[in-house]
């Protein structure tokens, strides 16, 4: 009985605010992001928010997801933003192969929609006979300012490791090339390359033991600050201050370690704009502007001491 | 599945804290972690060195707190699938109060700490209550509390990391006495109160009496629905208390720590022997399990074997954990 209460709820709840859709005659931008869990798309969103007061001529409908692989919980989002008739969905798709298919329902229901974050998958896209634009930032090459900061900091033969997101995502690997870019180009000696799922106490863990097995490591490559910031504590901890950390994000807890030299470089990919950027992108398309094409690449800038 | 807070009619032993076969036990599993020792001794010439052995100690530390918390619950025959969500909460709220403006730095942490472990205590209290009161599965209601304390979490700290803590405090993570870690030592005293409450008082043969047969317990006169609440309560103030280690250790606290850790306690004290349908094991036996997780992902990332290889030698070992203890409830049973 309960549960149909719920349910009767919820539908009157999306009747709701299909009537608010129509009866407002800005355009409505449905943004879909990943987890809200993660501060990187929390700030995203709030920038949305913000960005949305801001212009005051659309009106945005976002929706986030309980954990990174929740893919599902993206579909339905793509499946309710039809029914309600958006004019954009912004999505920074959870997983680049099975977000495809949804998202071409959704252009085939005339609605624009634009590709952030992380691309979708360039094969998927290509099966099924379309070209979507992607908005976003080049992890590679962002993971490759990073690295370089590094390879320049330690020169020829300096040993390094390299601490990954999870494996599998698209980001992840990305980064891995990217900082893989550098080793090859700094002549760096790449000791080892472990995964620490993006998380501070995986990677405080897995790399304490790593630089036991390698005392004489001379640089640290994370994939993102939270692992970063492991990473740090592991070499306060084993007392080592000769061993150079770089991670990615920018998040405002790794600020002081960049300041006091405890990290020589992060990556700021302005994750605060990239929705923002995206939806502007989207409303310029929507407002009768020519399709978006190729890949629209987003600021990234190595943030240093 | 497990059969939560029914009774077992095939373990006819209760009341009893360290027995001769419990002792028989905790060996086997003290020589399955001598042989591990032994083997990665030789496969890697860094293992058994002193700087090795405390960070293995370090980073035991908190899964063995949480898993003494659970080797409460799991000897009633209940289960907390909330643990690293709780852990996380209370972090959270330790880590608004430790970041609070315009108080000196012993206050702030005197506070945190208050703050963080009367987070998780109830926390687990509520589980307890939760599931005894009504006679829910605690899979269920645990299942409920992962998400609340974990949505908690996030609300309480807005998704975003807190750093930036009083220097004594963050300190306070590496600290070495003679090389041992005092964050381990702090799991240590737990691990030796807990052993104590278990074999040597009243209310541990009870916790026991509840895992084999809760009618029994109840019939002579005890108040089942109290110890359990007190069970969830323990485990929750393990989970407030490695909330704060992780902070001394990590010097932040994030709303996404722990995401999976109640799995991993939940495996030592499986593979510490402890039955998952209750009323058997030892927190000596849950001890021994944390060390022998600990030295399995020390050891194999030592020897230079890939992720995936070190994931799956971790699931292979929990599964024969449990075989194990299918033959040892055999054993119980004839015995």
């Amino acid at each position: 009985m309960k549960l149909f209460k719920t349910l009767g709820l919820a539908v009157a709840g999306l009747a709701l605010s299909v009537g608010m859709a129509a009866a407002d005659d800005r355009p409505v931008v449905g943004l879909i992001m990943k987890s809200l869990a993660n501060e990187f798309f929390q700030n995203m969103l709030e920038g949305a928010e913000a960005h949305e007061a801001e212009r005051g001529d659309y009106q945005l409908l976002a929706v986030g997801m309980q954990n990174e692989t929740d893919f599902e919980s993206q579909i339905n989002a793509v499946e309710n933003f039809i029914t309600q008739g958006v004019d954009a969905i912004v999505v920074a798709p959870a997983d680049s192969r099975a977000m495809v298919r949804p998202l071409i329902r959704a252009m085939e229901a005339g609605i624009t929609v634009v590709n952030f974050d992380v691309a979708l998958d360039a094969d998927a896209l290509a099966e099924q006979g379309v070209e979507l634009a992607f908005v976003g930032p080049d992890n590679r090459a962002g993971a490759k300012l990073a690295g370089d900061a590094l390879g320049a900091s330690l020169g020829e033969g300096g040993r390094v490791v390299i601490i990954e997101g999870n494996p599998g995502a698209d980001n992840a690997t990305q980064r891995r090339l990217g900082f893989e870019d550098s080793v090859s180009e700094y002549g760096l000696t790449l000791v080892d390359s472990r995964t620490a799922h993006w998380e501070t106490e995986e990677a405080n863990q897995v790399f304490s033991t790593m630089l036991t097995a390698n005392p004489d490591i001379q640089g640290v490559m994370a994939a993102n600050d939270s692992m970063a910031i492991g990473v740090v504590r592991a070499l306060e901890s084993a007392g080592r201050t000769d061993i150079a950390v770089v991670g990615f994000d920018n998040i405002p807890a790794v600020g002081p370690m960049v300041e006091d030299g405890r990290m020589l470089a992060t990556v700021d990919q302005f994750g605060q704009q990239m929705a923002a950027n995206a939806i502007d992108l989207a409303l310029e398309v929507v407002a009768g502007g020519p399709q978006l094409e190729g890949w629209v690449r987003t600021p990234i800038e190595l943030v240093t001491q | 599945m497990m059969s939560d807070t029914q009774t077992v009619g095939s373990i006819p032993t209760p009341q009893r804290g360290l027995s001769v076969r419990g002792i028989i036990n905790s060996a086997g599993i003290g020589l399955a972690l001598l042989l591990l020792i032994v083997f990665f001794s030789f496969a890697s010439e860094h293992f058994l060195t002193p700087n090795n052995i405390t960070n293995i100690l370090t980073q035991i530390t908190i899964n063995l707190i949480l898993a003494v918390g659970m080797t409460f619950v799991i000897l009633i025959g209940g289960i907390d699938l909330s643990v690293g969500s709780v852990m996380a909460f209370a972090a959270v709220v330790a880590g608004k109060a430790i970041t609070l403006p315009g108080l000196g730095p012993a206050e702030l942490i005197l506070l945190a700490t208050t703050a963080g472990v009367l987070a998780g205590l109830a926390c687990g209290m509520l589980n307890g209550f939760l599931s005894a009161y009504w006679s829910l599965p605690s899979f269920i209601i645990t299942l409920g509390m992962l998400n609340i304390a974990r949505g908690a979490a996030l609300q309480v700290s807005d998704a975003q990391t807190i750093y930036s803590f009083p220097r004594a405090f963050e300190n306070f993570g590496s600290l070495l006495i003679s090389g041992v870690p005092v964050v381990f030592l702090v799991a240590l005293v737990l691990v030796l109160l807990a052993w104590f409450v278990l074999t040597r008082t009243v209310f541990g043969r009870i916790i026991y009496g509840i895992g084999s047969n809760e009618e029994a317990v109840r019939l002579a006169g005890h108040n089942v629905f109290a110890y359990k609440v007190a069970a969830f309560s323990i485990c929750g103030l393990t989970a407030g208390i490695a909330a704060i280690i992780y902070m001394a250790r990590l010097n932040i606290s994030s709303p996404i720590a722990g995401i999976g850790f109640e799995l991993n306690a939940i495996a030592a004290v499986i593979i510490g022997g402890t039955s998952l349908s209750g009323g058997r094991g030892s927190v000596i036996g849950t001890l021994l399990g944390a060390f022998i997780i600990g030295v399995l992902a020390n050891g194999l990332i030592l020897i230079g074997l890939s992720d995936f290889m070190r994931q799956m030698i971790t699931g292979v070992v929990i599964v024969v954990a449990v075989i194990l203890d299918h033959y040892r409830a055999k054993l119980a049973g004839n015995g």
